[in-house]
């Protein structure tokens, strides 16, 4: 470090750049090895997709793969690697690692599939599936910390949505129940704010605080009450309903237009959200509220109010996020059934950096990591299963910690506000 | 945290349930799947309330909400409370046995363990699970439209193998039989791996996990994950019993998930309130000795449960051929995976 105090400025960043792009080429050639090595495959092996399932309107033939295609990879790799080495320009370090990735994790999957075959429409969908709760549960992360409110309380919110589905919709029906969820994920986002902008609680106790009461409050319930009166707890699951034409394109309909209530919903709120915050007056004073409040304060915003609504909002989201896991996936509560999958949306949020589209983005890798891991296990590949079953989480730690460049959080985030 | 509030919850739970010592009282200590998993724990915990109803004790039970509870519960039912302590579960092995060990007056049962060499205070209690579990996979081989079967697991450990391992080798009997060609994906006896949710507790990984296997062309699926099979019900009630059945394990699952009952072409018991009432007996008798019992297709400790909904559509002559090979696997002349 101390070497390089003469320089300017201008060379430092200069220098900086050069050095990522040598690192840049450095994990590329490295990769290339990786892939020429460690997935190798017999030129006369082949892997096959089936890209349609039996039912569909439009069956396409299936994508057969040759072992050749890993060799090519690897290849293509090396080229990258070693552009990037020589002279890697700052425009073109990212966008070879994106190559870079995607032509590892196309290569793993032929390795793994070798001689064999799997659905790949089948995993395409299960990766939309699973990235529902997550994308909500980072859309309601959003909402709040644009508005300066830290919110750890994402899953208990989740918990919380997914316990007043199953109550509500084993009463009401189906969307009563999930009303009901979105009110409940509300008042929670509610409880929430008051306890941070009123009464100016640590923004990170009062969210643990949440998670804690939801998880004991619906434990108790479900091995109390639900346990004795079942129908309680028996609720109408919101099934796929398939948009006529879309529907029938082969690999893109079952994976986006033919899903349930909560795919499309969550797809909405993300363009919704993404329009309101960057594109309305509104997004603009809440943004405004995130980074300088005092500043939005002096131009007569109201702070306090801002606050509260977005985080009730994105109570609301979590909620409509939780009813998922019962209306939208089992139809029935069980303790804890969220999982942790909050605490994944907030790594979501973080990697989408504070952007709707960036967490829904986040939400799909972790997704498709997931219905990847059940593939792996389906195909008998050498790897162990606890292994494969980390593997979602690995991508989390891997898109958090590393890939994310300098993301920043909203200037005020977690500072309570006090009006003078 | 998580652990405190759930053990605080716990141990309200006991507080309530707390009575008269003075009377002969069995406690069990469940796994993490919850007193009402509709299954495994459930089934468990029915054989001290048959012993409830039949001999008059006193049944208490506490319930496991993590791993690290297990030694805190069995701890709490110390101090001559409990005449016997039953433990559920494979998991809860080493923390019965050091138990059991720092307290040789106590008498313990495990369910799902069977310790080597034999402790003299512990019972355990195992089950030929792999004998009932090949009667489905033969049923399944027979019951089949696509030609392709799928099973998974909740955690790779023996007792729920042991369901797979049956499973497959009882699909694979039948091609043999019949020169047909049934798979069954999601476990492989050979390699010991397959398909695992990694929890006993994930509703949604259930049917997550059935319509990868749909997806891959499955038409039966049993998972062995407790009440995580649930969500592969809930799938199947979706898609509807001609696409996709399940198959249940442990209990008779038309019994314990009555508003699915149509999905399940039948389970494979496992009957552990059946050895757990024996236990609790010899212990009221005083004919309680640590070792073994195993629950096999003879004694009726493992066996097929009914079709129920399904009774008319498994042809005769598959019924016929199960009630044979039930018979051989009693007899000695078949053997699983032999």
């Amino acid at each position: 470090m101390s070497a390089v105090t003469t320089d300017t400025s201008a060379e430092k960043i200069a220098s900086a750049k050069a050095r990522q792009a040598r690192i840049t080429g450095g994990i590329l050639i490295g990769l290339s090895l990786l892939v020429l090595f460690l997935l190798d495959v017999a030129a006369s092996e082949v892997a096959t997709f089936k890209l349609s399932r039996p039912r569909d309107a439009w069956v396409l033939p299936d994508l057969v793969v040759p072992g050749a295609f890993n060799t090519i990879a690897a290849a293509l790799l090396a080229f990258l690697g070693v552009r990037q080495f020589l002279r890697g320009g700052g425009r073109w370090t990212s966008l070879s690692l994106g190559i870079g990735i995607a032509l590892v994790i196309m290569a793993f999957l032929v390795w793994a599939t070798a001689g064999k075959s799997f659905s790949l429409t089948g995993m395409l969908q299960a990766t939309m599936v699973r990235a529902v709760p997550i994308a909500l549960g980072g859309l309601a992360g959003v909402l709040s910390e644009r508005v300066a409110v830290i919110n750890i309380a994402i899953e208990g919110m989740l918990l919380a949505g997914a316990f007043t589905g199953a109550l509500m919709g084993s009463l009401l029906g189906g969307w009563g129940g999930l009303v009901m969820a979105v009110l409940v994920g509300g008042m929670f986002g509610m409880i929430l704010a008051a306890l941070v902008v009123t009464f100016r609680m640590d923004q990170i106790i009062a969210g643990v605080v949440i998670n804690l009461f939801v998880l004991g409050l619906t434990s108790y319930v479900t091995s109390q009450v639900f346990a004795e009166h079942r129908y309680l707890n028996n609720a109408e699951i919101f099934r796929s309903w398939k948009i006529p034409i879309l529907g029938d394109i082969p690999v893109l309909g079952p994976t986006l237009f033919n899903q349930n209530i909560f795919v499309y919903g969550a797809l909405i709120l993300v363009a919704v959200a993404t329009y309101y915050l960057f594109h309305t007056k509104g997004g603009l004073r809440a943004r405004a509220v995130g980074e300088h409040p005092r500043a939005a304060d002096t131009l007569g915003v109201d702070v306090y109010f801002t606050r509260y609504l977005h985080v009730t909002l994105a109570g609301m989201v979590a909620g409509f996020g939780g009813a998922w896991f019962t209306l939208g996936s089992v139809g029935r509560f069980d303790e804890n059934m969220t999982g942790g999958r909050g605490f994944i949306g907030l790594a979501a949020m973080i990697f989408g950096r504070w952007h709707p589209v960036g967490a829904l983005s986040a939400a799909l890798i972790f997704g498709f990591a997931d219905s990847l891991q059940q593939k792996l296990a389906l195909l008998n590949t050498p790897i162990p299963s606890e292994f494969l079953a980390m593997a979602p989480y690995i991508a989390t730690i891997i898109v958090v910690a590393g890939l994310i460049g300098k993301a920043r959080p909203p200037a005020a985030d977690g500072r309570p506000y006090v009006k003078e | 945290m998580t652990f405190l509030t759930k053990t605080g919850l716990a141990a309200v739970l006991v507080a309530g349930s707390v009575t008269a010592a003075s009377a002969f009282t069995a406690c069990q200590v469940t796994d993490t799947g919850g007193i009402d998993d509709a299954g495994f724990n459930q089934t468990a915990w029915k054989g001290v309330q048959d012993s409830m109803a039949e001999y008059g004790i006193e049944g208490r039970f506490l319930e496991s909400q993590a791993e690290a509870d297990y030694e805190a519960n069995l701890n709490s039912l110390l101090g001559g409370a409990c005449d016997v302590i039953i433990t559920v579960g494979f998991l809860m092995g080493d923390a019965t046995a050091t138990s059991a060990a720092a307290n040789p007056d106590q008498k313990y049962s495990i369910v799902d363990y069977a310790y080597d060499p034999t402790i003299p205070n512990v019972v355990g209690q195992v089950y030929a699970t792999d004998q009932a579990a090949f009667l489905a996979g033969y049923l399944a081989a027979g019951m089949t439209e696509t030609g392709v079967l799928g099973t998974f697991g909740g955690i790779n450990i023996p007792p729920v193998t042991v369901f797979m391992d049956g499973f497959v080798h009882g699909a694979n009997h039948y091609n043999s039989v019949h020169g047909t060609d049934v798979t069954v994906l999601g476990w492989n006896p050979e390699s010991q791996e397959g398909l695992f949710t990694g929890n006993f507790d994930s509703l949604d990984d259930g049917r997550a996990f059935a319509q990868n296997l749909y997806d891959e062309g499955a038409d039966i699926i049993m998972p062995v994950a407790g009440p995580v099979g649930l969500g592969s019900a809930s799938l199947a009630n979706e898609l509807g019993t001609d696409e996709l059945k399940i198959i249940g394990v442990d209990a008779d699952q038309t019994q314990t998930d009555p508003d699915r009952a149509h999905v399940y072409l039948t389970s494979v018991l496992k009957r552990m309130d059946a050895t757990v009432q024996a236990v609790i007996k010899a212990a009221m008798d005083d004919t309680f000795e640590g070792g073994l019992i195993v629950g096999t297709l003879e004694n009726g400790g493992v066996g097929l449960a009914p079709f129920h909904s399904f009774e008319d559509a498994v042809p005769a002559e598959l019924k016929a051929e199960i009630e044979e090979i039930k018979a051989a696997i009693i007899d000695g002349s078949l053997t699983i995976g032999g």
